[in-house]
């Protein structure tokens, strides 16, 4: 004895089942019959006491029948669906086999085609790019003119002849009061206030090559690949207001481009004969002070204390080093953000 | 012969049961964690379906089981239409907000992000909608499903102008709120030819809802209270001896403060959805819900140690506790006459809960 619900009312039918030539066979008592065409019934969960089946046709129908019935039906009824229907199909072990390889080749390609792409991303693109982005920094930039040529000045003294040209570096100091520096795209580098009054010209030159290094090898458009494809979404959400000025900056590099922006910078102050030493001296000061003061700093550029040694490692006892700028730039450049 | 009495029902037994058993659940839990972690996750629809359709089909009312019909693949894609709709809206806003904070026009990027968030919890609204409804057109009984031909864009309005309303007064007014789009919802759906009916209100939930304002600020007070008292002793009787006690003492202030509001909020909801289940019936069939704050904790703090214990493999369980834990503490009571109880000719939505599914929230 089967229960049918013919998927029109909720009222059940208590009929005989039976297989007969590759199809159901209904009858009930009062002469009713039905033959459903195996081809036409789906299996369905009804746990271990029932077997349930529907129809593909008719939405709602279904019949319950007591477990044991099971094995006269069988031949008519294939597989139940269990984990999906490709994976029922290859078979669970291969299908983890396989989807484990997947997953490990799309990490991998997520996590190296940043670095494969950026080199083959035109300049121009990452232009506009930078240009939407950043504007002309707005209120933020500190405009004093005597300051700005000072700035200029010492990415000079580090990088000759980077400015130059329609991909040319550009730079500008804000008046943020975080401790940051950054590359943006489109060859931009910003420097926060406190970057140039609580260091001195050394120090920064430091920083600013290391910043050159990044725009140079392209890093900036590699993060930026990397962002767009994987963090957009979820950043998104972590938005707030007000605090946000440095959302821009927050570009995140790998340790490898971190390590090859400082060899950079460490050779690009070789050439113009500063010392790494203040530079050392600054890192080691962020890794020991408070956190507010350079956690932000600390967080793009990992293992601060590690750097540091490896800038002191840098510093040639028989060099002749000179100062990164002449008094009066390091004073102009000192009071960028304070004169308007 | 064709009325069916839901509860009591003959044998003093309940008209909604749950049978299913942990150990029958294990290898769905198992290769359904398994199959998450091969596929980035994207199994992750299948396996819901795969959880669904074993919970549903243990799952007793009166005389036969529910049934699952969702699908996967219809999950899957109900995300992929959401990820299309949504992922151009979100890049613009990723690329617009920068631009304009960098520009200096933080009042402008404020605007902007002020639309941004009304535009969510616009959607936010119409996806528990949708969540609602889509799950009762997969659900099953004798052969009828559920549904609703109401396609939700009016109840989001409706979710964002009570939120909004209550975010004006703090909060305060939250139960209003909650408990008419509660009505709303449910009101809009139906099961076969009967409509839900629902007439919750705010009246017995009042009290509960000041409590999650009030205890943390009695439990901070009273904190304070033995603080204080403690510091005039020691000033008299005890020099610096107790210093140290003093900031424990402090620290298990702010715990109890952080404590006290979900617990509090916990609180309500338990009476809440007793209230709420009571007031909806569904043709002669009438609802109840008995679960108590203490039960709910039970539930949390289960789930909690469960992950801990089992190094996050018990994640895979929550689905099935929580569910089993809804089932055991339903009620349902009256008649229902199964002649009567036609087919439903509401629309069967297609894109599954893709919206809900994006925002993470659950469809009652």
């Amino acid at each position: 004895m089967a229960r049918l619900y013919d998927g029109v009312t909720a009222h059940p039918h208590n009929v005989q089942a039976s297989a007969r030539a590759g199809a159901l066979e209904l009858s009930q008592d009062d002469g009713w019959s039905d033959s459903i065409d195996a081809a036409l019934l789906k299996r369905l969960d009804g746990g271990k006491r029932e077997l349930r089946l529907g129809r593909t046709d008719r939405p709602g129908w279904r019949l319950v029948l007591p477990a044991d019935a099971a094995a006269e039906l069988q031949p008519l009824l294939g597989r139940e669906e269990r984990y999906g229907r490709w994976i029922d199909r290859v078979g669970l072990v291969p299908a983890l086999i396989a989807g484990a390889a997947i997953t490990a080749s799309v990490l991998a390609i997520g996590y190296l085609a940043p670095h494969w792409l950026a080199p083959h991303v035109p300049m121009s693109w990452e232009r506009n790019v930078g240009r939407a982005i950043v504007g002309d920094f707005g209120d933020l930039r500190c405009r004093d003119p005597k300051g700005q040529r000072a700035l200029e000045a010492l990415v000079d003294r580090v990088a000759p002849g980077s400015r130059g040209g329609p991909n040319g570096i550009k730079v500008a100091a804000l008046d943020v009061s975080v401790f940051n520096a950054a590359a943006l795209p489109g060859g931009y580098i910003v420097v926060f206030k406190p970057a140039i009054t609580e260091t001195d010209p050394e120090a920064l030159a430091g920083v600013l090559a290391h910043e050159v290094a990044h725009v140079r090898r392209r890093h900036v458009t590699e993060a930026l690949i990397r962002e767009l494809g994987i963090g957009a979404l979820i950043r998104l959400f972590a938005g707030n207001v007000g605090a946000n000025a440095e959302q821009i900056v927050s570009l995140r590099y790998t340790r490898e481009n971190e390590a090859q922006a400082d060899s950079d910078a460490i050779a690009m102050l070789k050439r113009a004969h500063i010392s790494p030493a203040p530079t050392a001296e600054l890192f080691k000061r962020l890794s020991t002070e408070t956190p507010q003061f350079s956690a932000e700093f600390l967080q793009s550029h990992p293992l601060t204390s590690k750097r540091a040694r490896k800038f002191t490692a840098a510093v040639d006892p028989h060099a002749r080093y000179e100062p990164a700028l002449g008094r009066a730039d390091a004073d102009a450049l000192f009071d960028i953000c304070t004169k308007t | 012969m064709d009325a069916y009495r839901a509860a009591p029902a003959a044998h003093g037994e309940r008209a909604v049961r749950f049978t299913g058993s942990w150990r029958e659940y294990l290898p769905i839990a198992a290769t359904n964690a398994l199959l998450i972690v091969c596929t980035l996750g994207v199994y992750r629809f299948w396996a819901s379906a795969r959880q669904r359709r074993y919970l549903w089909s243990r799952t007793e009312f009166i005389d036969d089981s529910l049934e699952w019909t969702g699908t996967g693949k219809e999950m899957f894609l109900g995300f992929l239409i959401v990820i299309a709709v949504l992922a151009p809206f979100f890049l613009f806003i990723q690329l617009l907000f920068p631009a304009l904070v960098a520009r200096g026009k933080i009042d402008a990027a404020g605007g902007i992000m002020f639309l941004f968030y009304i535009a969510l919890i616009y959607l936010g609204g119409f996806a528990r909608f949708r969540a609602l409804r889509y799950r009762l057109s997969r659900t099953w009984w004798h052969g009828i499903r559920g549904g609703s031909d109401d396609p939700g864009w009016n109840y989001g309005g409706e979710y964002l102008g009570r939120i909004a309303l209550s975010a004006m007064s703090l909060f305060i007014v939250y139960p209003w709120a909650a408990t008419r789009l509660w009505n709303s919802r449910w009101k809009a759906m139906s099961f076969g030819p009967l409509q839900f009916r629902a007439n919750l209100t705010a009246e017995g939930l009042k009290l509960r809802w000041a409590l999650v304002y009030f205890v943390p600020i009695a439990a901070m007070a009273l904190g304070a209270l033995v603080l204080f008292s403690i510091l005039g002793l020691s000033d008299r009787q005890l020099g610096s001896g107790p210093m140290a006690g003093l900031g424990i003492i402090f620290v298990a202030l702010i715990l109890l403060f952080y404590v006290a509001i979900p617990l509090m909020t916990l609180n309500w909801y338990a009476k809440y959805y007793r209230e709420a289940a009571a007031a909806t019936s569904l043709g002669e069939l009438e609802f109840g819900f008995d679960a108590t704050t203490m039960q709910w904790l039970g539930l949390f703090l289960g789930n909690l140690a469960l992950a801990v214990v089992t190094l996050g493999f018990g994640l895979t369980y929550w689905g099935y506790r929580n569910w089993a834990f809804m089932v055991r503490h339903l009620h349902v009571y009256g008649m229902i006459d199964v002649s009567d109880l036609t087919q439903s000719t509401t629309h069967a939505p297609r894109e599954a809960e893709g919206f809900a599914d994006a925002f993470d929230i659950g469809a009652i």
